[in-house]
């Protein structure tokens, strides 16, 4: 899995805000071709420390590489991609419309432009919605839609804020599909979540609260140090090993 | 209707603005704002309009009427006398001399005495009939309020200066000839500088709202976060507004021609160039100020700041002249009053490029400097 060497390389990384310290001393090392989930409560520094990955936040110290590229490097854009918590799409125009917007962006040229178009739609299970304006989706369809701008560039490592949040059941064993396949194919996905049973099925996890990075490891090594049967409680386990 | 129901709303909002301290401060500041701009400039008169004098009158004896004039004239305010050319002056034809002043653009008016002025008056006070004197003025007609103005001041002045000297004022013709904009109405000074402001406030408040959009809602971190360059953002707008403008000052410019049949004597391209410069750079000023505010309530904020001092004192319903002192370097600040200038002079006066040049560097340097400030902003995140 890591013969490639790793897709992200963090090291020491810090974002304070005044004296708020979002996110301390973040050292991470995310092994290519894998899923990896960054889990923890709001406000532990999951979203700032993605944020600081695609050079949308300054870090107040520290670096980070990301496939090989110390960060930031515009260029990298064209192998990465990013889907943010919030849906951050154009509302008034349609599903279809978006994600053409987001492939020229990319530099996609009209031909690949379509076929991409077609295969992220139907992943995320909006073909027969695509010309449907995205303000008059459910917030759940228009989730869906982020994501398929998020994977039209067909990238090599994906950051993805709480992907699954507002998506049935059914669709996102879909999407965690896709996730795995994008995985067989030597990509990255790194995510966020809240849902546990879904942290399960990243290869690995890291466990963040309050700026800090507590644990990391697969899913089962985290359950057998904490002795817990679920990852929950493998977290309070650690909160509380922590001190904190 | 429950009392406390209805209370607890209120208690909500003015809470909401207990917590939001610039929206606050806005709403007691705005109207300070408001009453002491639109006050100032509803004051104020036309003041300081550059003319230039061609006195030929050679005068009866040792008494010149036209001097009482001239001396009426200069403690006018209205008027801001650049030279008194007359016959003992360094110049071989001084009527033409003046009427090259207009032409140029370094006068708004040319005020011409006769030879026989004196005489002409001293024969008909002597006759009591007859015909007397006149004085041509060559004027500027680009601006109907500064011809009023002018006119309005050299009819005072003699009126002023005979009433005095002879006890009454015999009926000298002040007679006006319109280098540019002759047979033109207000509609037609007025134009040039509607469309320059349905331009500015249209590509203004278009910027400012659709910024705070792209950054409330998270697509601008969105783009930043694939390779579109700062630079590519802030010129992608750019163009898109610009465009906007444009098309918008052709349908004005189409309708004004169409229902009020107004002058166009100068080249169309060239307006939509000006008109283009002053989208493109009110679309930076609107993206640098909404980078400022964190949400859309804020960003409308600046709304009025930026468009009442561009209505009041760029010149689209009075000249510059007419604005107060106090607040004319405000006016030069503007760039909508340097637009106005240049369609102006362009629609009505026919001026071209080489005429207008510095009106158009001073929008093309606002409209670039507004484009890197906003990509400057963009990437200090």
């Amino acid at each position: 899995m890591d013969e490639l060497g790793p897709a992200v390389a963090v090291k020491g990384l810090c974002k304070e805000y005044g004296t708020i310290k979002a996110v301390q001393d973040l050292d991470l090392s995310i092994p290519s071709g894998c899923i990896y989930g960054l889990i923890g409560p709001n406000g532990s520094g999951k979203t700032t420390t993605i944020k600081m990955l695609m050079g949308l936040v300054r870090p107040t110290r520290g670096t980070a590489e990301m496939l090989g590229h110390v960060i930031p490097i515009k260029g990298l854009g064209l192998k990465v991609s990013y889907m943010p918590q919030e849906t951050a799409l154009y509302a008034d125009l349609t599903v279809s419309e978006n994600v053409q917007f987001f492939s020229e962006l990319y530099g996609l040229g009209p031909e690949l432009m379509r076929s991409r178009e077609e295969e992220v739609l139907k992943v995320v299970g909006l073909s027969e919605r695509k010309d449907d304006l995205v303000g008059h989706l459910s917030g759940g369809m228009q989730h869906r839609a982020s994501l398929a701008c998020a994977m039209v560039n067909d990238p090599q490592l994906m950051f993805l804020d709480e992907p699954t949040v507002g998506v049935d059941p059914e669709l996102r064993a879909g999407f965690w599909d896709h996730f795995n396949m994008l995985k067989k194919e030597g990509r990255t996905v790194v995510l966020t979540t809240h849902y546990m049973d879904e942290a399960c099925r990243c290869d690995v996890v890291g466990m963040m609260h309050k700026g800090r990075l507590i644990a990391e490891g697969a899913p089962g090594e985290l359950l057998q140090e904490t002795g817990q049967s679920n990852l929950e409680d493998a977290f309070l386990a650690f909160i509380r090993r922590c001190g904190r | 209707m429950n009392v406390r129901r209805t209370l607890a709303i209120t208690k909500k909002v003015l809470r909401s603005l207990r917590h939001d301290r610039r929206t606050a401060g806005f709403l007691v500041l705005m109207p300070v704002f408001m009453i002491a701009i639109f006050g100032f400039t509803f004051g104020g008169e036309v003041k300081d309009v550059e003319v230039y004098i061609v006195n030929l009158d050679q005068g009866v004896g040792n008494s010149s009427l036209s001097d009482l004039i001239i001396a009426q004239l200069q403690e006018d305010e209205t008027l801001d006398i650049v030279e008194i050319v007359t016959s003992t002056s360094n110049v071989s034809d001084p009527a033409s001399y003046g009427r090259e002043k207009v032409e140029d653009g370094d006068a708004w008016a040319c005020i011409i005495f006769p030879e026989n002025f004196t005489s002409d008056i001293m024969a008909y006070v002597v006759t009591l009939g007859g015909e007397t004197s006149s004085i041509d003025l060559m004027l500027d007609g680009s601006n109907t309020n500064i011809v009023q103005a002018v006119t309005a001041s050299v009819q005072g002045a003699v009126s002023d200066a005979l009433t005095e000297d002879i006890g009454f004022v015999p009926p000298i013709q002040v007679q006006g000839e319109m280098v540019y904009g002759d047979g033109m109405s207000f509609i037609d000074t007025f134009a040039p500088g509607v469309i320059s402001l349905a331009v500015m406030m249209v590509t203004f408040m278009l910027s400012i709202i659709s910024f705070i959009h792209e950054r409330t809602t998270g697509t601008l971190a969105r783009l930043l976060a694939t390779p579109v360059t700062e630079g590519e953002i802030v010129l992608g707008y750019a163009t898109a507004f610009g465009l906007v403008g444009l098309v918008q000052s052709i349908v004005v410019l189409a309708t004004a021609l169409l229902l009020f049949d107004i002058q166009v004597e100068g080249s169309l391209l060239l307006v939509l160039l000006i008109i283009f410069l002053l989208g493109v750079g009110m679309q930076g000023l609107g993206f640098l100020l909404s980078a400022n505010a964190k949400n859309e309530f804020q960003a409308i904020q600046f709304i009025p700041l930026i468009l009442f001092p561009s209505i009041l004192l760029s010149g689209v319903f009075w000249p510059i002249q007419a604005v107060p002192a106090l607040l004319r370097p405000v006016s030069y600040f503007l760039p909508l009053t340097y637009a106005i200038d240049a369609a102006r002079s362009t629609m009505v006066r026919g001026w071209g490029l080489g005429e207008v040049w510095l009106d158009v560097l001073i929008l093309a340097v606002f409209a670039m400097a507004m484009l890197a400030l906003s990509v400057l902003l963009m990437r200090k995140r």
